[in-house]
């Protein structure tokens, strides 16, 4: 209470050039987009207008089934894969298990653009190593894969490789820090490694996966890049608004609706946001807190 | 990483006598499992590392997972070179300059800010920290056309700055420092740098700076990795194809040859299979070498559950 008066100033003189950045880039751009939701073209207020005229769009509902698909076969792949690998690499342990954690972190250095082309080359029958399986899965070109439901199956292959192994790295890391005190008295009682798989360890890793549900989710819903990239080689099987924000970025630039263009934006963030609330208050995240657990 | 240790050690003899056999038929299950994925994993990489080093018809012909020759390396870089007048090059250079800019700018400020925020109890600091973490959750996309109109309206529509400036704002990074300093920096040490007579300025520096090492190393990593990958954002703001980054001039590659689809975009370039693969090689090689200075550090899961995916 008796500080000198530079030190009350020292901690925003240290926050200023941060506090510029976060409001320029981080605020101001939610505030404006809320703003020009509510403008017409001309810059006059529209009330609602973008906001139905969005949900009337004969397009929003292809998109947002297509990104529901992608999600839908995305989500509980992650959810398996990184739970069922880090468990059989905790519990294994040993020169296997770095290795192989490793080989399952490296595919996170090749996203976006370059994914996109990695993996139309993988799923191409000829060119790809994994020719043999595509043809028993009965395809003949990359046309074949991205017409129908190819697409979002390829996006989850995608995904998965470039994230599963982030993953990966933290929830072994959160299997690390299950007390030895509870294993050894779960041992002591007779539990079986089902049981202390199923009762203690899972338990334990909770905040992690719900925070990789999270933002897998928020950036999942997000999804851009991939099918643009994807469309620019195979333009006839991808449509241009194939995903939520390609058709937001539709709005924008064909249409030059930024009204819509925002809406459209701020509906997909809230839902987001309502999911990101509804994991948390299911889950224990901050009451245990997840970057305690990590540790 | 005392927890570590422990931990390995029980795991290390989960035998409680029963089901032996069971349980080695398991242990070799489990084994499969980890060493088919992991191969699942990293044939793709292997594919890209390998694929520029082979001719358009040996690469289609299956040989693809072998060394092809040196001579087909360079020729699949000299084909590559051809397009745009080795545009390739100016976009590596782009990207390199984009992501550096961005970490040195985004550390200029999260370095004093995380500190503040630990070290200090001012009138809207759980404001900022809230703040902070808000803007952490939403992801960049939902505010890319925004920002875009604030380009227009500041001007800089085209510029490097519209790509710079919004990739330098990290607030990740900022959380991740202050998490660090409030577990690492004892405020009681800054206090007694104080009463030896040192100004706050002076206290960051010499205290905050040196042992904020390793959170400011994972925000200057994290931050490049994020920039590097920028491409909803240039795909946006840039029109001018010199200006671009590696990942959005690998899909004008893309778009325009016909180097994945032969049936499309057909030119006269020499741009095809081989190449692409070689310009893919180049756009993610820098992250791969991070990435593998990177793993002892990841492996140590200091940045724990706060890893975004």
């Amino acid at each position: 209470m008796t500080q000198p008066r530079k030190r009350h100033a020292a901690p925003y003189l240290f926050l200023a050039p941060y506090l510029i950045f976060l409001a320029v880039f981080g605020v101001a751009p939610a505030v404006y987009a809320v703003w020009v939701s509510f403008e017409t073209p001309e810059a006059a207020f529209a009330g609602l207008a973008n906001w139905t005229a969005v949900l009337a769009d004969a397009r929003l509902l292809p998109s947002v089934r297509n990104v529901g698909t992608y999600l839908g076969l995305w989500l509980p792949t992650m959810l398996v894969l990184v739970t069922g690998l880090s468990l059989l690499a905790h519990q294994r342990g040993g020169r296997l298990s770095a290795a192989s954690r490793f080989a399952w972190y490296l595919p996170g250095a090749v996203t976006g653009a370059a994914a996109a082309l990695l993996w139309l080359f993988m799923l191409s029958p000829g060119i790809s190593p994994f020719s043999p399986l595509l043809r028993l899965a009965g395809v003949s070109s990359g046309t074949d894969l991205l017409s129908g439901q190819g697409l979002p199956v390829v996006l989850t292959v995608m995904a998965t490789t470039v994230t599963a192994g982030g993953w990966i790295v933290v929830v072994y890391a959160a299997l690390n820090t299950v007390p030895p005190e509870i294993l050894e008295a779960a041992r002591v009682d007779g539990a079986t490694a089902w049981q202390v798989t199923r009762y203690i360890k899972l338990r334990h890793i909770r905040p992690q996966l719900s925070l990789m549900l999270i933002s897998s989710f928020a950036y999942g819903t997000q999804i851009f890049v991939e099918p643009q990239v994807l469309r620019s080689a195979f333009t006839s099987q991808v449509s241009e608004t194939w995903s939520v924000n390609q058709l937001a970025y539709f709005f924008a630039t064909q249409r030059g609706n930024f009204g819509m263009a925002a809406s459209l934006s701020l509906m997909l963030l809230g839902v987001g946001l309502l999911v990101a609330a509804i994991v948390i208050a299911k889950t224990d995240l901050y009451a245990t807190g997840a970057r305690k657990g990590a540790r | 990483m005392t927890a570590l240790h422990a931990s390995t050690a029980t795991t290390a003899a989960p035998d409680t006598g029963s089901g032996r056999l069971p349980r080695r038929a398991g242990s070799v299950v489990g084994a499969v499992v980890m060493l088919v994925s992991a191969a699942a994993f990293v044939i793709p990489l292997l594919w890209l590392l390998l694929a520029p080093t082979h001719t358009r018809d040996r690469l289609t012909s299956g040989s693809s997972l072998t060394f092809g020759s040196f001579a087909d390396l360079g020729r699949s870089w000299s084909n590559l070179m051809t397009f745009g007048d080795g545009l390739v090059l100016k976009w590596l250079a782009n990207s390199l300059g984009y992501s550096m800019g961005a970490v040195v700018l985004s550390l200029l400020m999260v370095a004093p800010a995380g500190y503040a925020l630990a070290m200090y109890d001012f009138p809207g600091r759980r404001l900022v920290l809230n703040a902070t973490l808000v803007t952490m959750i939403i992801p960049q996309a939902a505010l890319i056309l925004p920002l875009y109109l604030e380009m227009v309206k500041l001007q800089l529509i085209d510029s490097i700055w519209s790509v710079v400036l919004p990739s330098a704002f990290f607030p990740f990074g900022v959380y991740l420092t202050y998490l660090y300093y409030n577990d690492n920096l004892p405020r009681s040490l800054v206090e007694a740098a104080r009463l030896d007579g040192a100004s706050e300025w002076r206290a960051f520096l010499s205290l905050g700076l040196p042992l904020g090492r390793q959170a400011l190393g994972l925000t200057g990593f994290f931050c490049f990795v994020q920039a590097w990958n920028q491409y909803f954002l240039p795909f946006v703001m840039l029109s001018d194809d010199g200006r671009y980054n590696l990942q959005l001039g690998l899909q004008t590659l893309i778009s325009s040859t016909g180097a994945v689809n032969p049936s499309y975009g057909a030119t006269t370039l020499p741009i095809h299979q081989p190449e692409a693969a070689l310009a893919a090689l180049i756009t993610v090689g820098p992250i791969l070498v991070i990435f593998l200075v990177a793993q002892r550090y990841l492996r140590a899961g200091q940045i724990g559950g706060a890893v975004k995916g």
